[in-house]
């Protein structure tokens, strides 16, 4: 696990916590460890392993999770030796098992030096923690640029469906999760990666299926514009499509995230120069 | 003698409070019929679409069952989709994110197998990955309490819909996945994978033995009877023109669990010799994936059921558009000699008009049990209906009647393209999805909710008192087998 330093270097003094751990917690709160060895609400075993944490304040949760200052969760710690009843730390956690109560696992903690107040359960190490959230959501963003093959900003002009040719390495089937493909024709006003495109305009294909199978997946109408990432088409067996009467390559955009709107331009140009 | 007044005084304020607090949170529910909302109070804030459920229960010990639906890793991406499971015959379920599939499942069905003596749960999945490309797994895990993710045994892609059913002979585990396989030649892809050892290895065996339009319909559903007779119903789709299908209904059976060199051939239809019997031939099944029935997709409900006790004793039912005006009406027909031959018109109270996921069972009794889902005056209705002479007199309860037009489709299926339907001793057990919305009115039987719910006001919370909009989640229920 390596140091993440932007986030790292955001932390208060003291702080021995990866930017990875920070990165891949999904619950993070602070707490004081009330029992050791023991749950906080059945159906989660009991072991060695297990604490009971008073939360004192909440850094970090999904909304569908319920989770607030008083309750009792059961951690799964990683070394039971280093804790007791009384420490107070920041637990670094993932979800574990939801019922009654919430069960996590700790990724990481910090526990106070001098057993003192842990250190995210005031408003300045609050704000802390919320610029090291921008800078993770930062990252997520350059990874994503990282892994697109162009990524531009431009403007949908035209949007019709496509039905996939016998010819297509992935022959067309009928299943309720179908995509129902659509392409739609990208008017780029700017390369932010990627080569210059032959009179700046791409064939983007998304589906335009309601299906569960692509729930998160962007789709687009015409005079929608934004930030494409855009990756060459490997998903619906032909990887060119018909534009202005020449076959070109096809790009798809289909994780959710894969398009942002025009206002997050000048966030992606900065990541693009600090990269 | 005061003291012992002072007893029960305290005992009678304390039943009093116990009769209060009993009704927050089991709002008008009978003594004998059991109705519980899926989402634990932890998960009060979600507003997920958590439709399309499915139950597996341990027979052994039936306090233990697995639950699950279209819900989401809570709180990651990257996390394994999870499933509901309760300890206590369906009274409580956590939430456990043990499947195969990364974050969600695009179609999940399961079944506990209790050959090979594992006390919570040897649960068998089949569930699909939709990431680019449509992934099967067929997986296991020993213990559905444990938090290790479920191990993998069987993997393909360009599969279709898996629905899991299992055995247990002697001290062996027989698992049964139907699947629509478009891997299989000729377009005769409705298919049975067949494990007899526990999942260890899987025989696909194409069910289909007529020509199709290149396929076959998405539901391949197998039942099995204790005395190793496994039987499968599926589509056979004839024509397509994008928004019909010409099907027929077809049923295979096997004598011997499917463990033979050329299984599923025992039943021939004779009006061509070859396998499978055609319940009914070229009837219209409209293919819809767009909301189409209320807000709810339509194509391919099916489902099959066997008399645990004696498996010359079968049920089909599905829905077609008859033409009479109607979206979609399900049928069911019933066989007295192992699928030889069939009423050769619906049962009696079930052609049902505008109605969907139909799911059927037999209690070991022989009483029939016919789950489904109706779209009534702008409201979905869901029924359980049981009867102990093939319908010919039926009882008919309804365990939801919500809105139909809220709350808005986040993705289809808006329910599910199925829900499911078991018998349990002396109990029907099953699943449906419905609005949550807390309004006592919708639940005739009465509900128990686990998230944070007021029903004064009809509005949930997120457990911290702030408004949480309503959604669709999964119900289990549990209902008394009619004497």
């Amino acid at each position: 696990m390596t140091l993440f330093t932007p986030a790292a270097a955001a932390l208060p003094q003291g702080t021995q916590i990866q930017g990875a751990v920070v990165r891949q917690a999904t619950i993070v709160f602070a707490g004081t460890v009330s029992q050791l060895g023991a749950t906080s609400f059945a159906d989660v075993p009991k072991s060695a392993h297990t604490i009971v944490v008073r939360v004192d304040s909440v850094l970090k949760k999904p909304s569908a999770v319920s989770l607030k200052k008083g309750d009792s969760v059961t951690v799964e710690v990683k070394d039971p030796s280093a804790f007791h009843e009384g420490t107070q730390a920041t637990f670094y956690t993932d979800g574990w098992i939801f019922g009654s109560g919430v069960a996590v696992r700790e990724l990481g903690h910090e526990v106070k030096p001098g057993g003192g107040k842990a250190r995210a359960g005031g408003s300045a190490a609050e704000r802390s923690f919320a610029q090291m959230q921008q800078q993770i959501s930062d990252q997520e963003l350059r990874d994503r640029i990282a892994s697109a093959d162009f990524v531009v900003a431009g403007r949908i002009t035209d949007v019709h469906p496509w039905k996939v040719p016998k010819s297509a390495a992935v022959p067309y089937r009928v299943t309720e999760h179908s995509p129902d493909w659509h392409e739609a024709v990208l008017q780029i006003q700017s390369t932010l990666k990627g080569a210059k495109v032959k009179k700046n305009r791409m064939v983007v294909r998304f589906p335009g299926s309601r299906d569960v199978a692509w729930a998160n997946s962007p789709r687009f109408e015409k005079h929608q514009q934004g930030i494409f990432f855009l990756k060459k088409d490997q998903v619906s067996g032909a990887p060119t499509a018909e534009l202005g009467g020449s076959q070109v390559d096809a790009y798809t955009c289909l994780r959710q995230g894969d398009w942002l709107p025009m206002g997050e331009v000048a966030r992606v140009r900065s990541l693009l120069k600090k990269k | 003698m005061k003291s012992f007044a002072v007893f029960w005084m305290r005992l009678l304020a304390l039943a009093a409070l116990a009769l209060m607090f009993g009704t927050l949170f089991m709002l008008g529910q009978s003594s004998s019929i059991k109705v519980v909302n899926l989402i634990p109070a932890s998960l009060s804030g979600e507003t997920n679409q958590d439709s399309e459920p499915f139950l597996a229960v341990q027979t052994a010990n039936p306090q233990v069952m697995v639950a699950s639906a279209f819900t989401p890793n809570p709180v990651s991406s990257t996390g394994n989709a999870p499933v509901y499971v309760s300890q206590d015959g369906g009274s409580s379920w956590v939430l456990n994110a043990i499947t195969p599939v990364q974050r969600m499942t695009c179609d999940i069905t399961h079944a506990i197998a209790t050959g090979e003596n594992h006390p919570r749960g040897d649960l068998h999945a089949g569930t699909l990955a939709c990431v680019a490309s449509v992934t099967l797994d067929e997986s296991e895990t020993t213990d559905v309490s444990s938090s290790t993710a479920m191990s993998v045994q069987s993997t393909r892609s360009n599969v279709d819909q898996p629905f899991v059913r299992a055995l247990a002979i002697s001290n062996s585990d027989h698992i049964y996945v139907g699947v629509n396989d478009f891997n299989q030649p000729n377009g005769h892809t409705a298919t049975v994978d067949v494990s007899v050892d526990g999942g260890a290895t899987y025989k696909s065996v194409s069910v289909e033995a007529r020509n199709t339009m290149g396929q076959d319909g998405p539901s391949i559903r197998p039942a099995v009877a204790s005395d190793n007779t496994v039987y499968a119903a599926f589509f056979g789709w004839r024509k397509f023109d994008g928004k019909t299908a010409t099907s027929d209904v077809v049923v295979v059976r096997d004598d011997a669990g499917g463990a033979g060199s050329n299984p599923f051939q025992a039943l021939k239809d004779p009006s061509d010799n070859l396998p499978g019997r055609l319940v009914v031939q070229g009837v219209s099944i409209p293919w819809s994936n767009a909301p189409t029935l209320g807000q709810e997709r339509i194509g391919s409900t099916l489902s099959i059921a066997v008399d645990p006790s004696n498996g010359s004793t079968v049920y089909v039912g599905w829905a077609d558009r008859v033409g009479n005006g109607d979206i979609y009406t399900l049928h069911v027909r019933r066989s007295a000699d192992r699928g030889v031959t069939w009423s050769n018109s619906d049962l009696p109270h079930t052609t049902i008009k505008d109605a969907t996921n139909i799911a059927l069972a037999v209690a070991s009794d022989g009483v029939a049990g016919l789950l489904y889902q109706q779209l009534a005056s702008g409201r979905w209705v869901t029924h359980l209906v049981q009867s102990r002479n093939a319908f010919a007199t039926i009882q008919d309860i309804i365990l939801a009647n919500v809105p139909a037009n809220a709350p808005a489709e986040q993705f289809l299926p808006y329910l599910g393209d199925y829900d499911y339907l078991l018998s349990v001793g002396n109990e029907f057990r099953g699943v449906f999805c419905a609005s949550n919305m807390p309004d006592l009115a919708n639940f005739p039987q009465g509900v128990t909710y686990q998230r944070a719910a007021n029903f004064s006001t009809k509005t949930l919370t997120d457990g911290s008192g702030n408004p949480v909009a309503i959604s669709i989640d999964p119900f289990y229920f549990s209902v008394p087998v009619i004497p």
